[in-house]
């Protein structure tokens, strides 16, 4: 019964094989067309190599040995020198490998050129299907592994991912690596089963229908690549079943089928199942494993050493000559009009800006030519002025991505089932749920991030930034958006983290939050520091009176700003803030339009 | 001499190809996969308008614009303007460029089936010139002509004309060119009708050349395209054209040189080097990241 449908499974079987070799790639975010290539020298090598005096299978595991070690190396051989292309520029890099490997295979006279290379049909339907199982198996254990997770945090949001210690290259490069090696399988099987291969099989076409069947099925679930070879392989088959003529319909409605697919679902033919949210297991009873401690520096040791720290753009000082040394335990404000150069300062600060002059030290850690993962490990730990998270990934999955560099790798231990990884994971949750609890967003555990709401987004932003147990935590205007309520429960989960021992340096306009948060304030005037001490005496100072509100003299009265700066200091001394006391106030924004971030790096 | 001359020739259709991919991608960031459809099908519908209309090659010209501009707003409309707001809009552009491209090419096949056409004998005037000792057909002449007017034409449009400028501001930013009251949906459309107007011409111009068409003569210089749009720089005019050139050029000589099977690896070398040493290409413009 099997036997009728035999070519057509082993066919779902290679396709979806080949699929899960873009897979691979797709899901951390990177388009590769290269896989062609990997597959086609993978095909001949092992074909080629494989010992002639040995039976068929021992012969076509061997060959399959090769194949996926010359579509490793052939993915290393590409990779190291084109990761730093992005999208399309890294898919065209890519093409121009597989056709370049085309033609010199077909220019060389051990593959037999455009007639092919003959090799023994060994590959049954079962053969193929195991080969696709373990595959798939493979990606299954990576789907919820510390290593997926990173793999999805790139995709989502590169620069999010580096800032939570992700190193970006070598995620990439591993992912390159196992694109390489399953295109290599996919060669080696599908040279044992057409009886004959020829460089053209492996040309821009068969990399497009790769591709084609990957997003078809879905690049985000680990079924998709099954799904999608499936669907590419049995709309013809249908077609001819129910007699539908050859000729032109065949391929028109399949191509039709492929529009509506892309146009109305997504996430591919995935997204029809189900996908369960993983939530943390409310027994809490083996809490004795937790995740790696970090030594945080004790209260006073010095944390950020900034000297003469400048940053120039083609002219303009966005920053120049700041000097400030951030001690363990202090809360600072960094406080200042729009465009005096707090992002600028900060993004130094996290690494993700080399400054142009002076030096910085941030928790040991010299700024400059450190990588931002680097700093990330360190113990440094961010939000961002625009949201940057991971938008299509729940809001636990964004705080276990945060958790990153306190959780330990798991996936090859998931592949083995061991039961430490299941410990592993399940401690990374706990302190997941743990941040998340910690903003008051438990009950969104589940939600995608993009669906929350943008104070939600923005206290999510702080829970991941929590989750890789921080000593220093920069907020880039954490109550952007938020209202008085919730910016003066804001205020005080600041402050309920300063007395856990965190160091913090945040950015936020509205300034009697800030005076009431902060042990300190710094205030930031074109690019320089005009002003820095306890809040109340910042808020008296005359020049920073004038660099909010302009020249001093025609002030006569009380400033605002004062005003506000009292009130607060005195309800910060008195411990119990009523809720109307931060007053949102945005001096210097007023005329100003803050464009949305649309940053259109789609990969 | 003549080689030269074959190279500039052949360039001059693949930059004028290249030059719609690269400025749909260049203002709106989406690479067009339905492009080299449009290419094969231009080239159809123009041997169908010779040979059924009895016009003169150079009257089905215009047409061939028209249908092409007409094809691209069916594009932008069905393949692309419904993904705009998706995040994976990326991706899926490519893809559903490729299946609208599929269902172009079946209706190809359905209207002028699966052979190789050609346009009826006598369709092209025989005068020749001599260029420093080469020999030149009118109708190659015409293909330069046609090609570089159309580049300046739109270098001007992009660069002079109130639609131009709607163009670069929503490449800048279409959010913000947007709350500038340029309407991001209009300049998108006809950014489409524009770019497959010029695939149309270049189709047409390139079945002249060589006197054939094919149904897989889009996914022949797709590839090409492709090669061209990064060596220029990925959404620079100048670039296309200068990349057009230069691949028609390296063509030609690497055909006479080193024979016609290394032909693809001249291109793709080129590009893998101008890929690792200056990923922008020789004109484009390093983009700045957002932090």
């Amino acid at each position: 019964m099997l036997d009728q449908y035999a070519t057509t499974l082993t066919f779902i079987a290679l396709g979806a094989i080949f699929a899960y070799s873009f897979y691979a790639v797709l899901i951390a975010g990177q388009l590769s067309l290269g896989q062609a290539g990997f597959a086609s020298l993978a095909a001949f090598s092992g074909a080629y190599l494989a010992p002639a005096d040995v039976a068929d299978v021992p012969a076509l595991l061997i060959a399959v040995a090769i194949g996926m070690s010359v579509g490793a190396l052939g993915a290393v051989v590409l990779g190291l020198p084109t990761m730093h292309l992005r999208g399309v520029f890294l898919a065209i890099a890519t093409l121009g490998f597989a056709e370049a490997v085309r033609v010199v295979l077909l220019n060389q006279e051990w593959t037999g050129g455009a007639q092919g290379l003959g090799v023994p049909r060994v590959l049954t339907v079962g053969m193929a299907w195991t080969a696709l199982a373990l595959v798939a198996y493979w990606f299954w254990r990576m789907g919820r592994s510390r290593y997926g997770r990173a793999l999805e945090a790139i995709r989502e949001d590169e620069l999010a991912a580096r800032s939570m210690g992700i190193d970006v290259g070598r995620h990439r490069l591993a992912a390159f690596i196992t694109a390489g090696a399953v295109a290599g399988l996919y060669g080696v099987l599908y040279a044992y089963y057409v009886r004959l291969i020829a460089p053209n099989d492996f040309d821009f076409v068969a990399a497009v229908e790769g591709l084609v069947t990957a997003v078809v099925g879905g690049s985000t679930m680990f079924l998709g690549p099954l799904l999608g070879s499936g669907f590419q392989t049995i709309v013809p088959e249908i077609q001819r079943a129910v007699g539908v003529e050859a000729g032109w319909i065949r391929p028109f409605l399949a191509s039709l089928l492929l529009l509506v697919v892309i146009l109305f679902l997504p996430g591919g033919l995935a997204s029809l199942i189900p996908r369960r949210t993983r939530m943390p297991s409310g027994d809490g009873d083996d809490s004795a494993a937790g995740l790696a401690g970090r030594r945080h520096p004790a209260a006073g040791e010095p944390v950020v050493t900034l000297a003469g720290l400048s940053k120039e753009y083609g002219g303009v000082h966005a920053v120049r000559g700041v000097d400030l040394e951030i001690r363990a335990g202090e809360v600072v404000g960094l406080i200042g009009p729009n465009g005096a150069g707090k992002t600028t300062l900060v993004n130094m600060v996290s690494g993700l800006v080399p400054p142009s002059s002076g030096s910085a030290t941030v928790l040991g850690t010299t700024i400059g030519s450190t990588p931002v993962h680097r700093i990330a490990a360190a113990g440094v730990s961010r939000t961002f002025q625009h949201s940057k998270l991971f938008n299509r990934l729940s809001a636990l999955e964004n705080v276990l991505v945060g958790a990153h560099l306190v959780s330990r790798p798991t996936f090859l231990r998931r592949l083995l089932w061991l039961p430490s990884a299941r410990r592993d994971e399940r401690a990374a949750l706990r302190q997941a749920a743990r941040c998340l609890e910690r903003v008051g967003l438990s009950e969104l555990a589940g939600s995608r991030a993009e669906a929350l709401s943008y104070g939600d987004q923005r206290r999510l932003e702080i829970a991941r930034a929590l989750a890789s147990d921080p000593s220093l935590l920069i907020l880039d205007e954490p109550a952007a958006g938020m209202n008085h309520v919730e910016a003066a429960r804001l205020s005080e989960l600041i402050r309920s983290l300063a007395r856990d021992g965190l160091t913090i340096l945040f950015i936020e306009h509205n300034v009697g939050m800030v005076l009431q948060t902060c042990t300190r304030v710094v205030v930031l005037n074109f690019g320089e520091v005009i002003a820095s001490g306890a809040p109340d005496e910042v808020a008296a100072d005359p020049a920073v009176i004038e660099a909010y509100l302009g020249s001093a003299d025609d002030d006569a009265g009380e400033s605002p700003l004062a005003g506000d700066a009292r009130s607060g200091a005195t309800a910060a001394g008195a411990g119990d803030a009523p809720p109307d006391a931060v007053a949102n106030v945005r001096p210097g924004a007023a005329g100003t339009l803050d464009t949305p971030d649309t940053s259109r790096d789609a990969t | 001499m003549q080689q030269l001359l074959n190279g500039i020739f052949i360039g001059s259709i693949y930059a004028l190809f290249a030059i719609g991919f690269t400025l749909v991608f260049g203002i709106l960031d989406r690479l067009n996969l339905a492009h080299p459809a449009v290419f094969a099908a231009s080239a159809f519908v123009g041997i169908e308008l010779v040979e059924r209309g009895g016009l003169s090659l150079w009257a089905a010209l215009p047409i061939v614009f028209v249908f092409g501009a007409v094809v691209g707003l069916v594009i932008e409309r069905v393949a692309f303007r419904p993904l705009k707001n998706r995040a994976d809009a990326h991706f899926a552009g490519l893809i559903s460029s490729i299946a609208l491209a599929g269902m172009l090419i079946a209706l190809l096949q359905w209207r002028y089936g699966p052979d190789t056409r050609r346009f009826p004998p006598g369709s092209f005037p025989d005068t020749r010139f001599e260029v420093f000792g080469a020999q030149v057909t009118l109708v190659q002449v015409v293909i330069l002509v046609v090609s570089l007017a159309l580049m300046v034409g739109l270098t001007y449009m992009v660069t002079r004309t109130r639609l131009g400028r709607g163009m670069r501001a929503v490449a800048e930013n279409p959010t913000a060119a947007r709350v500038l009251g340029v309407n991001v949906d209009r300049v998108t459309a006809v950014t489409f009708a524009i770019s497959s107007a010029l695939g149309a011409v270049a189709g047409v111009l390139f079945a002249i050349n060589v006197n054939t068409a094919q149904l897989g003569m889009g996914a022949a210089i797709e590839l090409k395209g492709l090669a061209v749009i990064i060596v220029g720089g990925m959404g620079s005019l100048p670039g296309a054209l200068i990349g057009g050139l230069l691949l028609g050029l390296a063509e030609v000589f690497a055909v006479q040189y080193i024979g016609s099977s290394w032909v693809n690896v001249i291109a793709f070398g080129l590009l893998f080097v101008i890929l690792l040493l200056r990923p922008q290409g020789l004109l484009g413009a390093r983009k700045v990241r957002e932090v």
